[in-house]
């Protein structure tokens, strides 16, 4: 017999307990089979029979499906059971009793990790608490979603204020007299930021699949984010490398394929990322677990299989001044500044600063500020960091384009928000009202999981993104987990969300009358929230 | 819904004609105001065209204030003329005290100073006076600037008309160009500086419509030039913008439509000059309007403009004969002014359209 | 009574008669038994529409100048409407029978919603004109014909009815729709002469057939002798000129490619991971056999007794036996992992099947 000790971890210390109904059980066995944690196991069960009359106690043996204790193999919540079950015989219910993460730190004397959004959930969401109230009535017409003409595109890249386009005249027409900064326009929602490793390759493959179907067939220019773990060069020496910004994060990962690539590109890359910082977990590096360092992700990165920690900075960038100089120059060279060079901080009580900062920069080489909040998903983080670091998008994007309004210059450094959005159900509603807010446009990340099929949820489902054994394909680089993912399915997902947000958000720009974006149009904006209202300068109804 | 108006004409042609230009009009209006702008101006102000003329209404206070000002700063009056006020029972007006319209000869330090320094006196003179007359409420300053004379009120046009005499036609009080709005900005408090047409530097516009870009319009001009103020009424953005462009950026008139609508990104990618365009496009994002207007607008040397916005949501109408070109919202002011005009010729600008009168009356239509 | 016509000056010196006024005013005179106004208007709204002849059998005849916006706005059957010179905004809006005739151009919406009657213009109408117009089948249809052209954004949301743009005196304009036109059409029939570009995609633009032809010129006859221009036929029948606008039907309209095609077709082959990864695309269902399995079972002889218990547990009757070796079939086994807890000997291992892609 076991001992049973009091330290030990027990079936009641888990998060996620496995309900499980014999009578209703063909022993079938398919819920054992797709659980990708090793989480239930079928067991032969002993059971007593009473003794009648003379004879002894006898006992049976029962076929039972029961549940794993222990730190390696235990139940995540991801549902995989249920969904197989012809009998509806088993399900994983949350345990509230829960004392998974005490008993974890207190047996490895290590940080507990996970992947996905921040569960605690105590902020609340402003973006929730703000509705679009200016509606047109009779001043000024409103539009028709489906029918009328809309132009949802916003510029990428340093735009240079009116005065110093330095146009000439020609023939009573102006003509561009000296080179400027590059400058495109695009879609105002932009994909991606999920690297080569911390999803798997089909994953990644549908997303620029997708991007490219969005551009090509259905006229919407969306661009993807590489994220930090490098692109294929299959990709890069396509023409479809002209959806694609390239990021650079402290690893530098991939840097080294692309740029013996560069002689043989037929396309500019649609712009450079470069990654400071992440929402989710300001002030980390990027980790992927060792788990998901599979053979071709180690060529990519060009790293052994082991965990993966890119450090917190970019070594050899440790003011703002040397990141403009060096490393928005260098990325502007890289191309021969041909390239918008944008970059990507996480949300912070600093990032003000940065902002005014690079608006001020005069050589006008930042194509583009992306501001990443807290409620923004990740493959994997320390808990920690995930629940306790970082701050909310929506004022500090707020506070940056009024920081710009201030120097008069708003639209010259882009902005484009992202971070937690569409976590309550509505992608382009947050969109919209960040964009009346005084964004560009916004970014999205893990909304792109969870159209793909992604099972976990924000109150402590799966999360797992960083054991690499995701159950839906999405976040792993195992090959019978991976495959799991229908390519095909999880590109046209995307696509119809992009083509569904895309509707939704005309659907919110008739109503206002505007067929352009409303960027910093925020008298569209009403919150019934006194302080939201004073803190971001919107009208506070009741 | 505003009905505006603007006359240009070989002749000099007395305020009257606005009155009865917007007169059939009314139903677009309601009666809550009348403005109008003169330019190139001829009887008694004809005399006097290269010195600025102040037109001010206010408290007796108000004016004596704005003297003392303009007599420190070295301005010496050469002219003053004031409406002969016809203050009868039951007119609806809600008049001030006192009505300035006064030509003012250039300081002393100014006499041998360039158009621009003295452009830049005036500006920063009637900026004084405007945030002077404002600390105690007691006036309005309307216009500083040579050859322009501007009135608003509040009121009904008629009533206007009768309490300023303007009904009777005389030769005192002319001009070649006139533009007038019969409305005040009804939508919020009526006040007078809400009133079209707004005047800039030699700069006019009116418009009819509601911008619904005003707030990242407004956020963006204030920090574009000191005479960007009030903001009293949306429309007053179309004008800074207007001045903005042709003005501080120097740029042709064709480019204030590039500006305000700009065209759409596919629509530009099949132009030869696309790079400038896609440039303004991005750099003056802030300066789009994207609701329902007709813009019209006279230029400094003269020049009249009318653009509408890029879904033509608000009418407007040209009609024209040998000496006269009319600008206005609906047919049927120029049916009472013009009867005997050739309608043939009435020109119905479209969305992409920038319409100029030029000085010698000829009206170009310029596709955007 | 009474032949007689009833005429009035709205302007007289400077005093203007009110809409409310004249309406009232017509009203008062309709009790009265006229059928007949002339009337100098000075941009009152609305004259014309929502009038009868206290005497129903009778006609209506209103003969303007000047009118305000709407003129003939409501107008029932039974009546006529002749403008002299052009109109503002809005002339037929909710034309519910009435023949309007404008001998001049017509400002921007006119015959918006217009549900019946015919509206006959000698120059030209605004944009959005036509816009909703419809058909209800108890009612004639409603006619806008139009000698010269429209606005942009005409016939917006049209849902029935016929609308005639001549295009006369048009030949240097490139669209003598304007921009943006049809768009939302989902009914009616426009017959337009000159150039159209610019237009709504989901609307098909046709030659005219026999019956298009036999409707145009009678209607043409009519049209030209009511604006008085009956000099123009020749030039504006020859019906080789003329084309048809008709909403496009929905099965018509262009089905984009699958994402999947895209990928088969249009993407980078063998896909951007091609050269690391032998991938063949196969999707797994749950649960998987095969290499799609998550463990193994794999069995050992050593203790093995031949029981057959695991043979005859295994869910999916992947195991088989041939002289005492018990082996899985591949495309059975999903590695659920039954034979070993049900082996009395413990001779089934699962061994992990995880494999990183290579």
């Amino acid at each position: 017999m076991a001992t049973i000790s009091i330290n030990g971890l027990h079936l009641d210390d888990l998060p996620w307990i496995i309900d499980y109904d014999e009578t209703k059980c063909i022993q079938c066995g398919k819920c054992t089979a797709v659980c990708s944690f090793g989480a239930i196991n079928p067991v032969v069960e002993k059971r007593r029979k009473p003794a009648s009359g003379i004879q002894k106690p006898s006992f049976d043996k029962i076929l039972v499906i029961k549940q794993n204790v222990s730190f390696s193999h235990h139940c995540v919540g991801c549902g995989m059971c249920s969904r197989v079950c012809p009998n509806g015989a088993i399900k994983a219910v949350r345990n509230f009793n829960d004392r998974y993460s005490v008993r974890y730190r207190a047996a490895k004397g290590d940080s507990l990790k996970k992947g996905g959004r921040s569960n605690l959930n105590t902020e609340g969401r402003t973006l929730d608490k703000i509705k679009i109230g200016r509606i047109s009535q009779m001043t000024d017409p409103s539009l028709d979603a489906a029918r009328h003409k809309f132009e949802l595109k916003t510029p990428f890249g340093r735009v240079l204020s009116a005065d110093k386009l330095a146009l000439h005249f020609e023939n009573g027409k102006m003509e561009l007299s000296k080179h400027l900064p590059p400058n495109r326009w695009i879609y105002p929602v932009i994909m991606g930021d999920m690297s080569i490793g911390a999803i798997s390759w089909r994953m990644w493959e549908a997303m620029a699949i997708a991007t490219a179907y969005l551009n090509e067939v259905m006229g919407i220019p969306v661009r993807m984010c590489t994220g930090e773990g490098g692109i294929p060069v299959r990709l890069l020496k396509s023409r479809y490398v002209k959806y694609m910004i390239l990021q650079i994060a402290s690893g530098h990962f991939g840097w080294n394929r692309i740029i013996s690539a560069m002689p043989d590109m037929v396309e500019d890359p649609a712009g450079i990322l470069i990654k400071i910082g992440q929402g989710a977990k300001p002030g980390d590096g990027g980790l992927l677990m060792a788990s998901k360092v599979a053979r071709y992700v180690q060529e990519i990165r060009g790293v052994p299989k082991a965990d993966l920690l890119s450090p917190p900075t970019h070594q050899g960038l440790y003011s703002i001044e040397e990141s403009v100089q060096k490393m928005f120059l260098s990325m502007n060279a890289a191309f021969n500044f041909r390239v918008p060079v944008a970059i990507k901080v996480a949300a912070s009580v600093t990032s003000v600063s940065v902002y005014n900062n690079l608006l001020r920069d005069p050589y006008n080489i930042v194509g583009g500020f992306f501001l990443d909040g807290l409620a923004g998903g990740t493959g994997a983080a320390h808990e920690i960091s995930l629940n306790h670091t970082g701050h909310p998008i929506t004022s500090k994007l707020r506070d940056c384009y009024l920081a710009a309004v201030h120097q008069g210059r708003q639209g010259e450094i882009p902005l484009f928000a992202g971070g937690g959005l569409g976590q309550t159900g509505s992608f382009a509603a947050d969109a919209f009202k960040l964009i009346c807010l005084g964004a560009n446009g916004v970014f999205m990340g893990r909304m792109l999981l969870e159209t793909a099929g992604c099972v976990g949820n924000d109150t402590g489902k799966c999360n797992a993104c960083n054991t690499g054994l995701c159950p839906a394909g999405l976040a792993t680089q195992d090959v019978c987990l991976t495959k799991r993912l229908d390519i095909d399915v999880a590109a046209q997902n995307i696509v119809n969300y992009f083509i569904a947000t895309d509707m939704e958000l005309k659907k919110l720009m008739g109503p206002v009358g505007n067929s352009t974006l409303p960027i910093g149009r925020s008298d569209a904006l009403i919150t019934v929230d006194k302080h939201v209202s004073n803190r971001l300068d919107i009208q506070y109804v009741c | 819904m505003c009905r505006i108006g603007a006359i240009k004409s070989k002749k000099y042609l007395h305020p009257s004609i606005a009155l009865k230009l917007m007169r059939s009009q009314q139903k677009g209006h309601d009666n809550s105001g009348f403005a109008f702008v003169m330019q190139d101006l001829g009887g008694i102000f004809g005399a006097h065209k290269d010195l600025p003329i102040l037109s001010m209404s206010a408290t007796v206070e108000g004016s004596r204030r704005a003297e003392d000002i303009l007599h420190n700063l070295g301005f010496t009056r050469v002219l003053q003329w004031s409406p002969e006020i016809n203050n009868q029972k039951g007119l609806k007006i809600e008049p001030m005290p006192t009505y300035v319209f006064e030509a003012f000869q250039y300081p002393k330090s100014h006499k041998y100073a360039t158009k621009e320094e003295k452009e830049e006196l005036l500006i920063d003179t009637a900026l004084l006076l405007r945030r002077e007359l404002e600390k105690d409420n007691s006036g309005f300053m309307f216009s500083f600037w040579p050859d322009v004379l501007t009135l608003k009120e509040i009121g009904s046009p008629k009533d206007i008309g009768t309490y300023f005499g303007l009904w009777e036609e005389n030769e005192e009080l002319c001009a070649k160009i006139i533009t007038a709005q019969c409305r005040q900005n009804t939508n919020y408090d009526i006040v007078r500086y809400a009133a079209h047409p707004f005047f800039l530097e030699g700069y006019t516009v009116l418009a009819n419509g509601e911008n619904t870009f005003f707030e990242k319009n407004r956020d963006y001009q204030q920090s574009l030039y000191k005479g960007y103020i009030g903001f009293e009424s949306d429309s007053q953005c179309f004008l800074y913008t207007l001045h903005y462009t042709n003005k501080i950026l120097n740029w042709p008139v064709s480019y204030y439509k590039h500006t305000i609508t700009p065209l759409s990104y596919e629509e530009i990618e099949q132009r030869e000059d696309k790079d400038v365009l896609l440039r303004i496009k991005a750099s003056l994002s802030h300066l789009e309007i994207n609701g329902p207007n007709t813009i019209l607008g006279v230029l400094p040397d003269g020049e009249m403009l009318c653009v509408c916005d890029s879904k033509k949501l608000r009418p407007v109408v040209i009609g024209q004969d040998e000496d006269t070109v009319i600008m206005t919202s609906e047919v049927n002011g120029i049916n009472d002014i013009m009867q005997n005009r050739d309608v043939t010729k009435d020109i119905y600008p479209n969305e992409k359209e920038t319409i100029i009168v030029t000085n010698d009356l000829t009206v170009e239509r310029w596709q955007q | 009574m009474n032949k007689e016509v009833f005429k009035i000056k709205t302007l007289i010196d400077n005093n203007r008669m009110s809409t409310q006024e004249l309406l009232q005013l017509i009203t008062s005179k309709l009790e009265e038994g006229y059928t007949e106004f002339e009337i100098e208007a000075c941009g009152q709204h609305n004259i014309g529409g929502s009038s009868w002849a206290k005497d129903r059998s009778k006609e209506l005849v209103f003969k303007l100048k000047n009118p305000g916006q709407r003129v003939g706005a409501m107008a029932l059957a039974g009546t006529t409407i002749y403008v002299e010179g052009s109109a503002p905004a809005d002339v037929g809006w909710l034309n519910s029978g009435a023949k309007i005739v404008v001998n001049g151009d017509c400002g921007d919406t006119a015959a918006h919603c217009a549900a019946g009657g015919k509206i006959y213009v000698s120059g030209r109408v605004g944009t959005r004109s036509g816009a909703l117009m419809k058909h209800d089948p108890k009612f004639e249809l409603p006619e806008l014909w139009v000698l010269k052209n429209t606005g942009s954004f005409s016939f917006e949301f049209m849902g029935g009815g016929i609308a005639v743009v001549c295009g006369y005196d048009c030949d240097d304009m490139s669209s003598v729709l304007g921009s943006r036109s049809c768009v939302g059409m989902v009914g009616g029939t426009i017959y337009v002469r000159g150039n159209v570009e610019d237009i709504s995609d989901s609307v098909d633009i046709k030659e005219l057939n026999e019956e298009d032809i036999i409707f145009l010129s009678s209607g043409m006859e009519k049209f030209l002798k009511n604006i008085k221009k009956d000099a123009l036929y020749v030039e504006l029948s020859k019906w080789e000129n003329w084309k048809k606008i008709v909403p496009m039907p929905s099965d018509k309209k262009e089905k984009k490619m699958s994402v999947s095609d895209f990928r088969k077709n249009c993407w980078i082959e063998n896909g951007i991971f091609g050269d690391f990864i032998k991938d063949d695309f196969v999707v797994y269902s749950l649960p998987a056999t095969a290499n799609g399995r998550i463990r193994i079972p794999k069995w050992d002889k050593t203790n093995c007794v031949d029981c057959k218990i695991c043979l005859n547990n295994c869910p999916q009757n992947a195991i088989t036996e041939e002289a005492k070796i018990y082996s899985t079939l591949e495309d059975k086994c999903i590695g659920c992992g039954i034979c070993s807890a049900v082996c009395p000997k413990h001779c089934w291992n699962l061994i992990s099947n995880r494999k990183e892609i290579s």
